[in-house]
């Protein structure tokens, strides 16, 4: 279930660096995961290929190599639910389709409840994803126990475990192996992928959007979507197009490389720590988002301290492990802790973003709607409610205060 | 839920209230002493319960705060600084807010005498003495021992006796005020905090034990 | 770890700050005259710049007192200036 020595080697080239075209069917900015998923649905599902991918850094550089791997689809809300079960879904398919093993590993995630208002929140929860269709079990300490035998299940803590939702189709997968296998089968079908180009701006006509402008010169583009997480709105700020985002530092740690010892993913909100191992074998810990607004990819050592006195307490053999590493990505959040996708003011300019610090699980789903959205010019039905006008309209997709959400 | 609000009784608390007092530390008065070292390494910490405050807001470089002042009989502090002694003091918490603190059974004549001064003019006065209790480290080794829970600066270059600050102690919001130099500091806190508070301290004594 | 300048209190640790966000969001004069989006945008838009940002923090852990700073958000360069003293609303 843990390291298995089974990682394919890496072949000597899973896409090519080809010198940009001037003109592009769809520009995609950003070739993180949600920027490389998109690619890959318009080239699947929706028969565009000739697309460029403009990356400022190098391909998966960003949140997609920063980011704590968690997989499910757990949601209170519908919109939520049906959203990330959607991409649950095409996790459970995407290593066959690919043809790439990326250790999509469905171990399981339990969301702990410490508190009696918790536990009714949690059960909620577990009902409302049954009634989704989403796959959600309540589990007491006893039970808890045995699904993950170094959790501290006694009532002796501060926050003592008090039970725990269960979903079991959830999981981890390998980010970086992710990410190739979507760069190599979207190359396969005739991608560009652009990097150490940084899009600057966009070429406009009125209010239709023709192009974008880079650090090295203009490409020319019918439609363009935005995949750039935390900086988005210095893109869309260029158009004067105000979008209800700010941009976090959002930290994660890891340990040395032990024997495996942690058989699922762990949450908890109320002490707020998420865990799992990963497949070579490190603990590996996320925290909150460091509440200031930041670009730096660096985080406050006070944030990482708390999160590490919780995670103790809850797992006392973490205790011995040794962190090696801090990072921090940069997270673009929205006042409902919910995704924006879809058109905007701006003719053929679209964008994906606001997934705060939750993006990695609905990859595919995103790439999914988001593709479908810029092919048709209008949102799929899954990505519907989430469009930026609910911020006039009032019909929030409340997830921060439905679920106190710790993605 | 309803809350009545209800005017304090000017009245004297009667004896047998005074009598049923108990402190948050008292049941570790004997724990405290044990832990408690002297000599060139040493550092005592102890309870100091009970003292008298009251927190006074007054309008900065108002007639109110002299009259307050007066009344006191001290100047009211500057920034990060407390006035006065052990005793009888007062300490800075803000530009418009200052601690008054003196010793058990003070309270109530002294809300009467601030307020006396205040009539006609703005601010309040409020018996905070229930609010906090008071930890008292000293000894050679006591700043060694505040540095493993604390972020400011106590070398005496930035730090020394008379200066007060609101600060954190581990995760604790604290009054932190030292006494003289030897030295000796008064760490106000929240009586719900107190267990936690000295669980750190004895922590950060340990090494200090075998002198 | 950032190190804040309190403009009463003098240099703390962050920790024993609160992060307020954009400052100076004055709450609409008339906020009857707003239409549904620029109520929408008072609610939820505020800017989110890559450099010079000007921002609230309270000093929860000291003074218990607003006041807005400038910071870089790429390199949380803070504005050497002693912080405008604004007091608390």
């Amino acid at each position: 279930m843990v390291a298995d020595g089974n990682t394919p080697a890496p072949p000597e080239r899973l896409w090519r660096n080809p010198e940009p075209k001037r003109n592009y069917d769809v520009v995609i900015v950003g070739a993180g995961g949600h920027g490389l998923a998109t690619a890959y649905y318009l080239a699947r599902n929706h028969g565009i290929t000739d697309i460029a991918v403009v990356e400022r850094g190098w391909l998966a550089g960003g949140n997609m190599a920063r980011n704590t791997t968690i997989i499910r689809s757990n949601y209170l809300l519908d919109a939520s639910a049906a959203l990330y079960d959607h991409a649950l879904r095409l996790w459970e398919e995407l290593p066959e389709e690919l043809e790439y093993e990326f250790h999509f590993s469905q171990r399981g995630v339990l969301n702990l409840a410490h508190t009696e208002q918790e536990v009714r929140d949690a059960r909620r929860r577990a009902f409302a994803n049954e009634l989704n269709g989403v796959d959600a079990e309540w589990l007491t300490p006893d039970e808890i126990a045995e699904v993950c035998p170094i959790l501290d299940t006694s009532p002796n803590l501060r926050y003592p475990v008090l039970g725990a939702t269960y979903q079991r189709r959830a999981g981890i997968a390998k980010h970086d192996l992710v990410a190739w296998g979507l760069a190599r089968k979207c190359d396969e079908m005739g991608v560009d992928f652009i990097q150490n180009r940084e899009v600057t701006g966009f070429l406009t006509d009125e209010d239709r959007v023709v192009g974008v402008r880079t650090d090295k010169g203009d490409i020319g583009a019918g439609r363009v979507g935005l995949a750039a997480a935390g900086r988005t709105t210095l893109l869309t700020d260029t158009l004067g197009l105000r979008l209800p985002l700010q941009s976090h530092p959002l930290q994660a740690m890891a340990t040395e490389i032990l024997e495996p010892v942690h058989p699922c993913v762990v949450m908890s909100n109320h002490v707020h720590v998420y865990t799992s191992q990963a497949h070579k074998g490190e603990l590996v810990l996320g925290a909150g988002i460091d509440t200031h607004n930041g670009y730096a990819q660096r985080g406050s050592v006070h944030v990482v301290e708390n999160q590490l006195a919780a995670a103790v307490e809850l797992f006392p053999v973490f205790a011995r492990a040794h962190l090696l590493r801090t990072w921090a990505g940069t997270v673009d959040v929205t006042p409902d802790a919910s995704p924006i996708i879809g058109p905007t003011p701006y003719e053929n300019l679209f964008v994906n973003c606001g997934w705060g610090t939750g993006g990695f699980k609905a990859t595919p789903g995103a790439g999914w709607v988001f593709a479908h959205t810029i092919a048709t010019g209008a949102p799929h039905p899954l990505n519907e409610p989430y469009g930026m006008e609910r911020f006039t309209t009032g019909a929030l997709i409340d997830e921060h205060g439905a679920a106190a959400v710790a993605h | 839920m309803t809350v009545l609000n209800k005017v304090e009784s000017e009245t004297a608390a009667p004896e047998t209230a005074t009598a049923a007092r108990h402190s948050p530390l008292e049941h570790r008065a004997a724990e405290l002493e044990r832990r408690s070292t002297s000599g060139a390494r040493g550092v005592r910490l102890h309870e100091e319960p009970f003292l008298s405050q009251i927190n006074l807001r007054t309008p900065p470089g108002g007639v109110e705060s002299s009259a307050v002042s007066d009344s006191l009989g001290l100047p009211l502090p500057t920034v990060n600084r407390v006035s006065g002694d052990e005793h009888h003091a007062v300490l800075w918490l803000g530009p418009d807010e200052s601690l008054i603190v003196a010793p058990d059974g003070r309270a109530e004549h002294l809300l009467r005498t601030v307020r006396d001064a205040q009539r006609g003019g703005s601010g309040s006065a409020v018996d905070v003495s229930a609010n906090r209790t008071t930890l008292r480290l000293s000894g050679p080794a006591a700043r060694e021992v505040l540095e493993k829970l604390c972020s400011l600066d106590l070398h005496p270059r930035s730090f020394g006796p008379g200066d007060c600050a609101q600060t954190l102690l581990g995760r604790v919001i604290v009054v932190l005020w030292q006494l003289d130099r030897e030295p000796g500091y008064r760490i106000m806190v929240r009586c719900s905090f107190a267990d936690y508070l000295v669980d750190l301290l004895l922590d950060a004594m340990a090494e200090f034990l075998d002198g | 770890m950032l190190l804040v300048r309190c403009p009463w209190c003098g240099d703390r640790d962050e920790a024993e700050f609160r992060y307020g966000g954009q400052a100076d969001v004055d709450y609409p004069a008339d906020p009857h005259q707003l239409d549904d989006a620029a109520w929408g945008e008072y609610l939820f838009v505020r800017a989110n710049p890559l450099g010079s940002f000007n921002e609230r923090w309270v000093h929860t852990a000291g003074c218990r007192r607003w006041f807005s700073l400038v910071r870089d958000t790429a390199t949380n360069e803070m504005s050497p200036d002693i912080p405008r003293r604004r007091e608390s609303r």
